[in-house]
């Protein structure tokens, strides 16, 4: 492994490089990963098209959304302390235009049934699956500090396109919480909204045969518990969403993501 | 704990008339089962011990983990006695109770061969059956329906029965014991017929997954109404000399969408919406002839002795040890190659298995070394 630059956020494979205060295994041994996928601009769009109506098709084509993308992407690229991002794995993703206030209630009603869809739609013979048996509708928040009210003010305005990294891998929750304050503005933790459209348009994300992928918590969302949260885990090769607790502590296997707004 | 509560927590039918059943008989530990899903949404960790007092055995299995352990393999290999002292059952007393102020509800006595030992019900007796569920594993030899009453009577639940082949000649020879297959589909008939819970259990080295006698046993098992219980092959005990056994992701993906049309599960299985993972510490610890406390019964490093550690503390080391807490969804010495080689270079120079708190595992145990 190459020692990185002092001012480098993040290393040659893209992980967040986490700060001395922050609750975060200094080093990885990358043994659970994500798979770099092909991007496909046109699939991602027409999936999110698909499963979260045609109100998306309306402000977006293939052609704006791939600019909007490497726009994104060129302005990480420009920025020596963040380039190195752009190593890792990046999905970009479509939220759309969401009025509901309740994000709770949004996940219920639209991003968990279209993250289900799109997974039966791209992989017949695997299961997606909803174990959570903890309400949503009025129950979740946004975790102080992790600037994630800017997505769902955006999404209330206009569909949002992003770029989610899941890059704040071996974090406890509040760890990546407290990594993102210490990150540049565009950065925010990322929370239902985002991982679920990443999953939209990218069903198979977290699907790998020849190894174990991480599991990804929805850090930017709190409840009255905040010890414990939401988060999507791959089962073999079917996905679930499911509530757990976690306690402040970190684990190899948790992680959690940044998103990127363009 | 009612009826009424108990259907309301999306157990099957057949699990709710089991908990109810044991609620009648056994309130005390049918609360402390009811509690163990609460346990762990607050991070406390509720592990099944089992327990190892002897491992004396009539069988030499190709895979045994308990083999290294064994006088047999002390005299037979190293031509020395283990002189280490050995737990009694006042230790077996004492740590009942320590587990019973942890709220932890579940003890599996275990071997060498469980029924082979003298002082069996004196054993059972000292984990006290009206505090813990007491499940026992057997190679099924000695089982007839006589012996099931028997244990029945006494207080054990559950019986967990080897099974490694659903051809009787592999099983055999597997087992090294002529005759072993017929024993077994005896005495599930007698666990049945006792009253007693019964599980199979059987050891899935590589490619076995995808073979059809596999699946006609999970299509066994699912018909009989009996659950089968998956146990990776791990390079460890006996096994050391058969890496060849162990399974790959693609073996364990196998058995998980088995999993959504048999009656089959591993340590890993989801049980009604609770990933515990790997479950190393968090579901399961072995205590040792020796008091020392393992962290998973092919795990030869120990997290403290009893007669040295409390039980809280040594559960403790577990927990904050990067790999063995808080969550992984692989098996640790199952299919991580990493914890593999560190595990096999540890144990390697041991006679005496297992390698103590602070030689093995310790507080400064890294992923990245």
């Amino acid at each position: 492994m190459s020692e990185n630059n002092p001012a480098d956020l993040f290393d040659e494979f893209g992980r967040c490089i986490p700060a001395e205060s922050v609750g975060a295994h200094r080093k990885s041994r990358r043994y659970f990963q994500i798979a770099k996928p092909e991007i496909d601009y046109a699939a991602i769009l027409e999936r999110s098209v698909r499963h979260f109506g045609n109100s998306i098709a309306d402000e977006l084509d293939a052609a704006r959304f791939q600019a909007r993308v490497e726009s994104i992407l060129e302005g990480l690229s420009k920025d020596l302390a963040t380039k190195n991002i752009t190593r890792g794995v990046g999905i970009p993703f479509i939220v759309p235009k969401t009025t509901e206030a309740d994000i709770g209630a949004a996940l219920e009603k639209t991003y968990l049934p279209a993250v289900a869809a799109a997974f039966h739609e791209k992989l017949p013979d695997a299961t997606f699956k909803n174990h959570n048996r903890h309400p949503l509708d009025g129950q979740l928040g946004i975790v102080s500090g992790s600037r994630h009210e800017s997505l769902i003010e955006a999404a209330g305005r206009s569909a949002v396109v992003g770029i989610y990294f899941p890059c704040l891998s071996e974090y406890s929750v509040p760890g990546a919480v407290a990594q993102t304050k210490l990150l540049p503005e565009q950065f925010t933790l990322a929370g239902g909204y985002d991982t679920c459209a990443a999953l939209v348009g990218t069903p198979d994300l977290l699907i790998r045969a020849d190894g174990y992928p991480p599991l990804l918590w929805l850090g930017a969302l709190e409840t009255q518990d905040k010890t414990s949260g939401f988060h999507f885990e791959a089962y073999g090769l079917n996905l679930t969403f499911n509530h757990r607790g976690h306690h402040d502590k970190m684990a190899e296997y948790w992680w959690c993501g940044l998103s990127v707004l363009g | 704990m009612s009826a009424t509560q108990i259907a309301d927590t999306g157990l099957t039918a057949a699990e709710a008339a089991k908990r109810n059943d044991l609620a009648s008989r056994k309130p005390y530990v049918a609360a402390k089962l009811a509690r163990i899903s609460e346990m762990e949404a607050r991070g406390d960790i509720s592990p099944i011990i089992r327990l190892e007092k002897s491992y004396l055995c009539n069988f030499q299995c190709t895979h045994c983990s308990a083999e290294y352990y064994m006088d047999r393999h002390l005299h037979k290999v190293f031509k020395i006695e283990d002189e280490r002292r050995k737990i009694d059952l006042d230790d077996i007393r004492e740590l009942s109770r320590q587990a019973d102020e942890l709220g932890i509800a579940r003890f599996v006595i275990t071997g060498g061969e469980p029924l082979v030992m003298k002082d069996f019900d004196a054993v059972v007796e000292a984990i006290d059956p009206d505090k813990h569920y007491v499940i026992t594993d057997t190679n099924g030899w000695f089982l007839d329906y006589e012996r099931a009453k028997h244990l029945k009577a006494i207080g054990v639940e559950k019986v967990q029965l080897s099974l490694d082949s659903f051809i009787p000649e592999q099983h055999d020879a597997f087992r090294n014991k002529p005759g072993s297959y017929k024993r077994v589909m005896r005495a599930i008939d007698a666990s049945i017929d006792a009253g007693l819970n019964l599980i199979l259990s059987t050891v899935l080295v590589k490619g076995r997954a995808k073979t059809d006698e596999f699946r006609e046993m999970c299509e066994f098992c699912t018909k009989k109404g009996i659950g089968l219980y998956v146990s990776y092959a791990k390079p460890t005990g006996s096994c050391t000399e058969h890496p060849e056994f162990v399974i790959t992701k693609e073996d364990a993906d196998i058995v998980r969408e088995f999993e959504k049309k048999y009656n089959v599960f591993t340590h890993m299985t989801p049980s009604y919406g609770s990933f515990k993972g790997c479950i190393t510490v968090k579901g399961l610890i072995t205590v040792t002839s020796t008091a020392e406390v393992t962290p998973c019964p092919y795990i030869d490093l120990s997290l403290g002795n009893l007669r040295e550690t409390s039980l809280a503390e040594i559960l403790d080391r577990g927990m904050r040890n990067p790999w063995l807490g808080p969550h992984r969804p692989d098996c640790l010495i199952g299919e991580d190659p990493q914890f593999i080689k560190l595990h096999t270079e540890k144990t390697k120079n041991s006679v005496l298995l297992p390698v103590p708190w602070g030689k093995g595992f310790s507080d400064s145990d890294s992923l990245v070394d």
